[in-house]
């Protein structure tokens, strides 16, 4: 166990992948290198076609390296079967996309309850769990709402409660605020940071987003599939500033979020 | 097996689910129908007795037999009894108003058939009336016939030349048995039918369309019939003897290709709902790519997604063929009383049922299995970046 606690949340090592896309070939890593501490809050920039998502995807197990080692929470993915990929994402990492990504015919609380069917929890079980984890993303008033009924912010905050559910020790967040508005944004980015610092979960975002990146620790700038540089960020706490209708800042104590939201607060 | 998301996806378009629904209900309603009806129609050959012979014109069954084979018939080695049977044809009121009707021996016929069972009146009754009849219960039924009742028949192949209709007495309702004889025919006296000929009351051919030969028991079908075939082997009638399954079996090949004809179209409609079931779990499974890349990312595996979709299949075409085969059953009363004279046995059996329920089963296992599959080989990144 302690042996395990040392060991960096991710490790990558030579990996390289290539697509071939119309007769082209796109080198999108190239003999990449990586290591993510276990608790760390990291942000990963770079611009279009620079290899973050494709990085992101490795990391996650949704995708496989052509050659290199990825080493994720401990597992070494590249000789996973496809099955065990699938294993490994339910129990080990937590992701949230740009779009959301919430199944439209469930409500809040069911989409959360997604990734608990894969344990051995029952209903009831199931229920609460899910229902602690939109508790603490501020969202226990929106148990019933349909993803048609929430704000954007409200539904990002329904993936990250979902990205929770399972207690992963990773969370992988791919452009997370990028389909919302600045004050939803900036909440969303205050959560990632009080889940990282109160939680201890080890964050990874991409984003384009500069103002994302700084409430990170640090930035991974890509280019080209290559690691540009590292930039080690301020400790900075909150990003949500005063005065901004801060829509997802629902402190977070004890587990648990505060029963108003902001929203409710400026309503 | 999240089973709530299986019933959520399934309406999740609410209106397209009833409407392919819809069209299961239909289709399979209608393959149950067609089934019974050529169930029904088989019925005849299905229930014949193995121990009676049918012997007519090698010629066809339209040519009569001599009223003196009779005897000779009834001299062959394991011939228990004989009984004439001649279609009589005749008109009650207006054609549409159709029946059988037989002209049989009267002091024979309870024994030729006994699995015709008289409900009311007697054999004894029948006997003794020379103008009596024997009527099937649901004849009784449709014409509101009792005991005594008069019934004017107008003759066609043998018209009575004072112009008047033959009238006979109900002297018995029957209920059959078996299946081969259907209760919705009138069995009188061949007597009455060839008294009237021979005193030139009435003209038509006289002779004996069928004898039907009931054999001793033990007694060799094939020999006897050989037999009986070898005795008018040099005319003046040559005679053919058969089993009642295969004599049953010349009434249904005398409908021609309609047998073939309801088989094709359940074929028809069996493939058409097939495409019309395939095409919409495609459009589901091709809707859902994106959800199902999250849910693969999520850590769902390929099998679970293969199940989703293959569970969708089949959860809609088994409500949709189960609620059509609860049609077919449901209605096969009143159905079965508006095809009383097309098809006299129409009743939607445990077999029909079972076939039914099997076949929305294997609707729903081939209009899923493709897109099922699709869905298990689903790339997550590839998922994932479709359009929602």
């Amino acid at each position: 166990m302690g042996d395990k606690a040392k060991e960096p949340a991710i490790e990558l090592a030579g990996v390289s992948r290539t697509y071939h896309r119309g007769g082209e070939t796109l080198k999108a890593l190239d003999h990449f290198d990586l290591t993510i501490e276990q608790g760390s809050f990291t942000a990963i920039m770079g611009p279009s076609g620079s290899g973050k998502s494709t990085l992101l995807n490795l990391v996650g197990g949704l995708d496989r390296a052509d050659a290199g080692l990825v080493k994720v929470a401990g597992e070494e993915l590249t000789t996973m079967t496809n099955a065990g990929l699938s294993a490994f994402r339910a129990d080990r990492i937590g992701f949230v996309f740009q779009g959301f990504n919430l199944l439209p015919v469930l409500t809040a609380l069911q989409n959360v309850e997604l990734p608990l069917l894969l344990s051995p929890l029952s209903g009831k079980e199931r229920r609460k769990h899910a229902t602690h984890a939109l508790t603490l993303v501020g969202l226990e008033d929106r148990l019933d709402h349909r993803p048609r009924e929430l704000s954007g912010g409200q539904e990002q905050r329904v993936a990250i409660a979902r990205a929770l559910a399972t207690d992963p020790e990773l969370i992988l967040a791919d452009e997370p605020t990028g389909d919302l508005d600045r004050a939803s944004a900036d909440a969303i980015l205050d959560l990632l940071q009080r889940l990282n610092r109160e939680h201890g979960k080890t964050i990874v975002v991409v984003t384009h987003d500069p103002k994302a990146a700084m409430a990170a620790q640090r930035t991974i700038h890509l280019d080209k599939g290559r690691l540009e540089k590292v930039v080690e960020n301020e400790p900075k706490e909150g990003v949500a500033k005063e005065g901004e209708p801060a829509e997802a800042a629902a402190p977070v104590q004890d587990g648990v979020a505060a029963a108003e939201t902001s929203e409710e607060a400026a309503s | 097996m999240p089973w709530t998301l299986l019933f959520k996806n399934m309406f999740s378009h609410p209106f397209r689910t009833l409407l392919t629904m819809g069209s299961l209900i239909v289709a399979v309603f209608l393959l149950c129908f067609l089934r019974a009806s050529l169930v029904a129609l088989e019925a005849g050959v299905a229930g014949a007795s193995s121990n009676r012979l049918m012997v007519q014109s090698a010629v066809s069954l339209f040519v009569d037999l001599p009223l003196s084979y009779q005897g000779k018939i009834e001299n062959v080695d394991g011939v228990a009894g004989t009984c004439k049977l001649q279609w009589f044809g005749g008109i009650y009121r207006d054609p549409s108003n159709f029946f059988a009707q037989f002209a049989v021996d009267a002091d024979r016929f309870a024994a030729a058939y006994p699995e015709v069972e008289l409900t009311q009146g007697s054999h004894e009754d029948f006997k003794a009336t020379r103008t009596g009849c024997i009527i099937g219960e649901d004849l009784a039924k449709r014409f509101g016939w009792k005991i005594g009742d008069t019934i004017p028949l107008q003759g066609t192949i043998f018209p009575r030349t004072d112009g008047l209709p033959w009238e006979l007495t109900v002297s018995g309702i029957y209920k059959a048995k078996t299946a081969n004889v259907d209760n919705q025919t009138l069995w009188f006296h061949h007597a009455y039918l060839d008294e009237a000929l021979v005193a030139g009351q009435a003209t038509g051919p006289r002779g004996v369309g069928v004898y039907v030969v009931a054999l001793d028991r033990g007694a060799s079908v094939e020999r006897v019939a050989s037999q009986i075939e070898d005795l008018f082997r040099n005319g003046p009638q040559r005679v053919q003897g058969t089993t009642e399954a295969e004599f049953q079996r010349q009434f249904v090949s005398m409908l021609g290709s309609v047998p073939t004809f309801l088989g094709s179209i359940g074929g028809g409609v069996l493939f058409a709902i097939l495409f019309a079931v395939l095409n919409t779990m495609l459009l589901t499974a091709r809707e859902r790519t994106h959800d199902l890349g999250v849910m693969k990312a999520l850590g769902f595996s390929d099998a679970i997604a293969f199940w989703l979709l293959l569970g969708e299949s089949l959860l809609v075409c088994v409500i949709g063929g189960g609620l059509g085969v609860a049609l077919a059953w449901g209605t096969q009363g009143p159905l079965g009383a508006g095809l009383k004279q097309l098809i006299p046995t129409y009743v939607i059996g445990q077999e029909t049922v079972l076939e039914g329920l099997a076949l929305a089963v294997a609707l729903g296992f081939l209009a899923g299995i493709i897109p099922a599959w699709q869905a298990s080989r689903l790339d997550v990144v590839e998922a994932l970046r479709a359009e929602i």
